[in-house]
């Protein structure tokens, strides 16, 4: 089964993200800023990651940076996802090594045709 | 009443945040303030001495601040009648990922993620709410269902409402100062406002027919 860690300090986004992978028949794991969400990947493999960018503790940028040092993450998809949609924010995210940027409100058709596309 | 050329105005601009510069700001005589005027749709985030105006018919505003650090906005938005995926997919528990719900969401978590990057704190946050009157004599109550959602949302991300003033029949003339976390409210003569409802039979044509998605890009 496909693995997902979901990282956004909102629970409502969190809830309705994991909802929405879980309705597709994907297995999550919730973490609630990018600290809890480096130390959820550090525990384990997941087979994609779903991330917010503003986050108290570790923002998703870093998040991202950090996820490319650890073998295991060096290739898993890394999608962002955010009210974030100017095109210097895009261009971090990129350079930290993001798979691609996705600006909220999320479709969630939209949302699970692109996870498809980026999981192998 | 209303100047935009005003100095202290042109001064505030120079420092207004590149997204809110198309907003309506005025100098307000008797605050001895810049306002800055919102339309529904719209939201406004300062760490100013800069105020929030806006004027609610079912529409809610949510003005949310950081009471240390005393930055904070206001937005303006209702719920989209329509739902345009229900029957179109079966997503179990119905209306989780509804457009309705996507949609408020944003619009709370747009303004609030505003807030967070101006340096505000989560834990810090407090809100205010206002609006959801039902104005027009329909059947469905489109107030009642903005009121729901706000109320919902706000008690699941765990922000305290300090106070707030909802329902009933009156369109609201709202004035929020974020760095005071104070807000002046009125309620207007439901006779004589058109205006309102028109502005927001406006909004809701178009919140109702633009797909409710942003862009996605893979890199």
């Amino acid at each position: 089964m496909t693995k997902v860690l979901v990282v956004d300090d909102s629970n409502s986004i969190r809830d309705m993200v994991s909802f929405t992978l879980k309705s597709a028949g994907y297995e999550t794991v919730e973490a609630k800023d990018g600290q809890d969400g480096l130390s959820k990947a550090q525990a384990s493999n997941f087979d994609l990651v779903i991330s917010d960018v503003n986050m108290p503790n570790m923002d998703g940028i870093s998040l991202c940076t950090e996820l490319r040092k650890l073998p295991d993450f060096k290739f898993t998809p890394i999608l962002m996802l955010t009210t974030e949609s100017s095109t210097d924010m895009k261009m971090r995210g990129k350079s930290a090594g993001a798979t691609g940027w996705l600006v909220k409100p999320f479709n969630p058709e939209k949302l699970l045709a692109t996870i498809k596309r980026v999981v192998k | 009443m209303l100047k935009n050329n005003h100095p202290q105005v042109s001064e505030y601009m120079a420092q207004c945040l590149p997204e809110f510069m198309q907003i309506n700001h005025y100098w307000d005589k008797q605050r001895n303030m810049v306002v800055a005027k919102i339309l529904p749709g719209e939201f406004y985030m300062t760490t100013e001495n800069v105020a929030i105006a806006t004027t609610l018919g079912s529409c809610i505003s949510a003005c949310i601040w950081d009471d240390r650090s005393r930055i904070g906005g206001m937005n303006h938005f209702m719920l989209p009648v329509t739902n345009k995926e229900a029957h179109e997919v079966n997503w179990g528990k119905k209306d989780k990922t509804s457009d309705a719900t996507r949609y408020g969401n944003f619009a709370m978590e747009h303004l609030i993620n505003t807030i967070l990057r101006s340096g505000g704190r989560k834990l810090n946050l407090r809100a205010k709410l206002f609006g959801g009157a039902k104005v027009l004599d329909q059947l469905s109550d489109v107030g009642q269902k903005n009121i729901n959602f706000a109320l919902a949302y706000l008690d699941q991300e765990e922000i305290v409402i300090e106070s707030s003033d909802l329902g009933d029949i009156y369109p609201r003339k709202v004035i929020f100062e974020p760095c005071s976390g104070r807000v002046f409210i009125k309620r207007l003569d439901n006779l004589h406002n058109d205006t309102i409802i028109r502005r927001e039979s406006d909004y809701r044509n178009q919140i109702n027919q633009k797909e409710i998605s942003g862009d996605i890009e893979l890199f």
